[in-house]
């Protein structure tokens, strides 16, 4: 079986026009390389800014990957070409004073400016997100637990971690999936909660 | 939700799908709003379980590159009329290489009609009435030290060529009396611009008189 295999055939179809493969790449990668930013730039609002930069010059630079890499690698490249590029811009250009503004413009526009994720119901957000997920995990039985951490947090293939598990592949992969549709069920009463309360806030 | 649907979708997610599944699931996947939001919170579970500290997890970002990427026009667009041109030169190499090789066999044709009277100079230079006209290169001798070679002094002029329609008549008439060998030869030699072979003359002037 093909490695990136997954992340080939949704790039083929971005490259024949399919712009809803491009978000099913973007949900994947997107944590990974805010966090792959994150050793350039130590605001998170600032290393969103660049990754989504890299995404959108990723969708551009498309019809010329052929695939000889993976996609993350190709992606990953992009993202730190961009992160030192904005680095270099942002030390080069100097601090601008908008004297004339008055200050109900600027709070104004600090709003406007702020993200999502940086609004107050935003972090909360992420932080119930993270305990929900810390949880169900928690609650997972021992060898659904494993499969999952195995997978996730140290990158096994599934071959690898049937023969760490002492079962077959066709058990690891049902483990795998038993495990996040645990957890997901926990999730999407958070996300489905989450946006209703950020609604009505807003 | 099918559940063999959303196991294959968490084994496209770990790369573990076949790729001939991975086609099929990718298509559903662009489509169907449902199966991304689960694909996307997929993602945010391995972000938790890996730790990834100040990392934002509702997905505001995949949200914001959604909106920039809707404003930019869809890749296939771009991507196919450089097929189509590619697919175009590929149609034309193979035409323009066999238009290519019937202009050469076309000019070699030609070179060959306006060389070939040259080589039987001499076949003409026997029918004056016909034949005759221009003066048949003017060699000066000039003494020379040695007198070993000569050498023209003016350049040779071209001898008045025998209208193809007479000489094509001689060789038909000729080869009434010709054998099909003797006649080969003429015509290869006179195709080829060789000199007309020795025994040829000999083999015609014996049919002739057998004819005779």
């Amino acid at each position: 079986m093909s490695a990136d295999a997954s992340d080939l055939s949704l790039v083929r179809r971005v490259q024949r026009g399919d712009k809803g493969a491009f978000d099913a790449l973007v949900l994947k990668y997107q944590h990974k390389l805010v966090k792959l930013v994150m050793r350039y730039v130590r605001n998170p609002a600032e290393a969103e800014d660049i990754a989504q930069e890299a995404f959108i010059k990723a969708y551009r630079a498309l019809p010329q990957f052929r695939g000889d890499s993976a996609f993350y690698t190709w992606l990953y490249r992009i993202a730190i070409n961009t992160a030192k590029n904005a680095v270099v811009s942002r030390d080069r250009s100097p601090i601008e004073y908008d004297l004339d503004r008055n200050s109900s413009d600027e709070s104004y526009d600090m709003q406007g400016r702020m993200k999502d994720s940086e609004t107050p119901e935003g972090l909360v957000l992420t932080d119930e997100i993270r305990s929900t997920v810390n949880a169900a995990i928690d609650a997972l039985p021992e060898d659904l637990r494993t499969a999952i951490v195995l997978r996730e947090l140290e990158g096994l293939s599934y071959e690898e971690i049937a023969a760490a598990m002492d079962c077959p592949v066709g058990t690891v992969r049902s483990r795998i999936f038993r495990a996040r549709e645990a957890i997901d069920r926990r999730l999407r009463e958070v996300f489905e909660g989450g946006l209703g309360r950020a609604e009505e806030l807003g | 939700m099918n559940e063999e649907l959303d196991s294959q979708l968490s084994a496209m997610f770990d790369d573990e799908l076949p790729p001939a599944e991975c086609e099929l699931l990718a298509r559903r996947l662009s489509r169907d709003e449902a199966l991304k939001a689960r694909w996307g919170r997929y993602a945010v579970m391995g972000a938790v379980i890996r730790v990834e500290r100040g990392v934002r997890l509702n997905a505001a970002l995949a949200g914001r590159v959604n909106v920039a990427i809707s404003a930019e026009p869809a890749l296939g667009n771009a991507v196919a009329p450089e097929r189509m041109r590619r697919a175009a030169l590929r149609w034309w190499q193979p035409v323009a290489g066999g238009a290519l090789a019937a202009g050469v066999a076309a000019a070699s044709v030609l070179w060959l009609h306006t060389q070939a009277p040259l080589t039987v100079a001499p076949l003409s230079a026997r029918r004056p009435p016909t034949t005759a006209a221009a003066p048949v290169a003017v060699a000066n001798l000039v003494p020379s030290g040695n007198n070993s070679y000569v050498t023209p002094l003016a350049p040779a002029v071209r001898p008045m060529l025998v209208p193809s329609t007479q000489l094509a008549n001689y060789v038909v008439a000729h080869s009434m009396f010709s054998s099909p060998v003797a006649r080969r030869n003429l015509l290869s030699s006179f195709i080829t611009g060789e000199q007309t072979p020795a025994g040829t003359e000999a083999v015609m002037d014996e049919a002739k008189s057998n004819a005779q």
